[in-house]
């Protein structure tokens, strides 16, 4: 039943909740609209004033006309292709050795029993670790990644010290992986972490006594329960990676780089606004597989659980 | 138990792994800090040796004495606060309402706000610049602003949200019934329940927007510099110990205020706060 009070506080309940939606909406979704348009050649209203400005734009004069002149320009652009590779490959890898990374350390944390000295104290110096990235700005860890890993880092000193060449990843791929593993980790071992805790005791000791080993114990009973915590930890790194443009800057080679970089650069140093709004199109639609993944993962959960 | 050789053989080899494993954790995570933090404090370092030639602190002078640098730290701290406030005003009394009131919609909109953190950064700051140039919003204090204010909007509902709902209704209900008003149950119960939630929410968001460097770079330059985007330009015109000392400074704010919540945020607080209910 509802009553005329219900009624309005639903109401105040929807106008409180509104100012972050119309915030969100102004600012996130409706530029991506008119970017969109932009990216297929409308250059009217609101793109008036960037189209004035750019240089190597593709127009149309009418609302229902659409180029896709900007997309070709990208498309058969060979550096563009090569560094849409490297975005995708470098997202896969960092995403999955940090779903990796954040599971172990997850499972060293679950199976630590109390009162092994040696073995908490070895979980609580790892659960403190894994969360250092997080106290440190992406820009300082950027400029550390590359002094660590570059031609006079710490790698090539030491390795030099032991009396061989070590490797030096400094402004290469291999860094931009690392420096993107590195700040995505916290997050990834927080929201697995708790996941994984969040199993019962129960569950994993009747398991045990079933003569289950850990494997089949991760697999059939842990797994299943922290599947959500363990999609969203996938998805913000995945998407994270995507759009990641200080680390991929400051630590990458000139070229083949990631899209992040190319976009900067196509809006800001060449003035080609209307080139990078297309990668930034292409971008959001890799993005979108990534965010689909998501969206199941939920609802599975919520099937589950009988909440659909 | 039985103790037998081959079961101490494994567990002394399960122990030396750990320690690999955690000496290679260790060296992954802090190494590149350490080796940063230290060049703040070297004359000059000549490979491959592996501390300085010599230590100084003239380094830290050199950056105090430079009015540029020193004012993109005033800067980074008057739009991290500026965020701070209007993300405030603007989140918090809707994560009190996702959290309290059922109101139509309420599931779509609170999913719908992850659209800020669904669309790649880079990408999103690029249509948004490109906006900018319309509103006159470009190189603007304001356009800052607003580019951080959008780093923290999810923070800013969905860890207050989890924060409140988890503060029992039964509560209040007692409070109530005790004849406490409305206003007055929620400053005195509900509030200080959900503070550590809002707390690492507000800590979360002063930092995103203290630390957020490529919307800034974006938007705000050339006029607008920030500590973050400073470094851009610092580590290629100068020596990389003024880097190293910039760094440091930097790394101060994120270093104590999160030692302030890293209770509730490795106690899940965080990740509470990013399921959905």
């Amino acid at each position: 039943m509802s009553t005329p009070s219900d009624t309005r506080r639903r109401i105040g309940g929807l106008l409180m909740a509104s100012p972050p939606i119309i915030v969100v909406a102004i600012f996130v979704g409706f530029p991506i609209l008119v970017a969109m348009a932009y990216s297929f050649g409308h250059i009217g209203g609101l793109n008036r004033t960037i189209a004035t400005i750019a240089r190597g734009q593709h127009t149309v004069s009418s609302w229902h006309q659409f180029s896709l002149g900007a997309y070709r320009d990208v498309f058969t652009d060979e550096r563009f292709r090569h560094d849409l590779v490297v975005t995708i490959a470098v997202t896969l890898i960092s995403t999955l050795v940090v779903t990796v990374l954040a599971w172990v350390i997850a499972m060293y944390l679950r199976t630590t029993p109390e009162g092994a000295w040696f073995r908490s104290g070895v979980a609580k110096l790892i659960s403190g670790l894994a969360v250092v990235p997080m106290f440190i700005p992406v820009v300082i860890a950027s400029w550390a990644m590359l002094t660590f890993y570059a031609a006079d880092g710490f790698i090539r000193s030491l390795c030099a010290d032991l009396g061989f060449q070590g490797p030096t990843w400094g402004y290469t791929m291999v860094c931009v992986a690392i420096g993107l593993i590195w700040t995505n980790l916290p997050f990834a071992t927080l929201m697995i972490t708790s996941g994984v805790q969040s199993v019962p005791d129960s569950l994993i000791e009747a398991a045990r006594d079933a003569g289950a080993g850990l494997l089949t114990i991760v697999r059939t009973v842990i797994a299943p329960l922290a599947l959500v915590p363990t999609v969203i930890a996938l998805t913000f790194t995945a998407i994270g990676t995507l759009g990641a443009f200080t680390v991929p800057y400051f630590t990458g080679p000139n070229a083949p780089n990631m899209l992040g970089v190319d976009m900067v650069s196509y809006f800001r140093s060449y003035n080609r606004p209307q080139q990078s709004v297309v990668m930034a199109v292409v971008v959001f639609a890799v993005a979108a597989v990534f965010g689909a993944f998501y969206v199941w993962a939920n609802f599975r959960s919520a099937k589950d659980s009988g909440r659909v | 138990m039985q103790p037998s050789a081959s079961g101490l053989l494994a567990r002394i080899g399960r122990q030396v792994l750990t320690v690999v494993f955690l000496i290679a954790l260790l060296t992954f995570i802090v190494g590149p800090l350490l080796w940063l933090a230290i060049r703040a404090f070297a004359t000059t370092w000549t490979y491959p040796r592996l501390l300085p030639d010599g230590w100084t602190l003239q380094w830290f002078g050199k950056v105090f004495a430079d009015p540029q640098l020193f004012s993109s730290i005033r800067l980074s701290l008057a739009f991290a606060v500026t965020t701070l406030i209007v993300s405030s005003l603007i989140c918090l009394p809707a994560a009190y309402a996702f959290s309290r009131f059922d109101f139509p919609g309420r599931r779509v909109f609170l999913i719908g706000l992850f659209a800020t953190n669904a669309f790649p950064k880079t990408g999103l700051y690029v249509a948004l610049a490109a906006l900018f140039y319309a509103f006159n919003l470009m190189s603007t204090f304001g356009g800052v602003v607003l580019v951080h204010l959008l780093g923290t909007v999810v923070f800013m509902t969905w860890i207050p949200a989890a924060a409140f709902a988890s503060v029992p209704r039964s509560f209040e209900e007692a409070a109530r019934d005790s004849g406490g008003g409305r206003l007055r149950v929620f400053f005195t119960i509900t509030l200080p329940l959900a503070m550590p939630g809002i707390l690492v929410a507000l800590i979360m968001s002063f930092l995103a927007s203290f630390d957020e460097a490529q919307g800034t770079y974006l938007v705000g330059a050339p006029v607008y510099y920030t500590m973050p985007t400073e470094m851009y330009s610092l580590v290629l015109n100068y020596p990389r110990q003024v880097a190293a000392v910039f760094s440091i400074l930097l790394s101060i704010p994120s270093v104590v205020l999160l030692m302030l919540v890293r209770k509730h945020v490795m106690g899940g607080q965080l990740a509470e706060g990013f399921q959905i209910r």
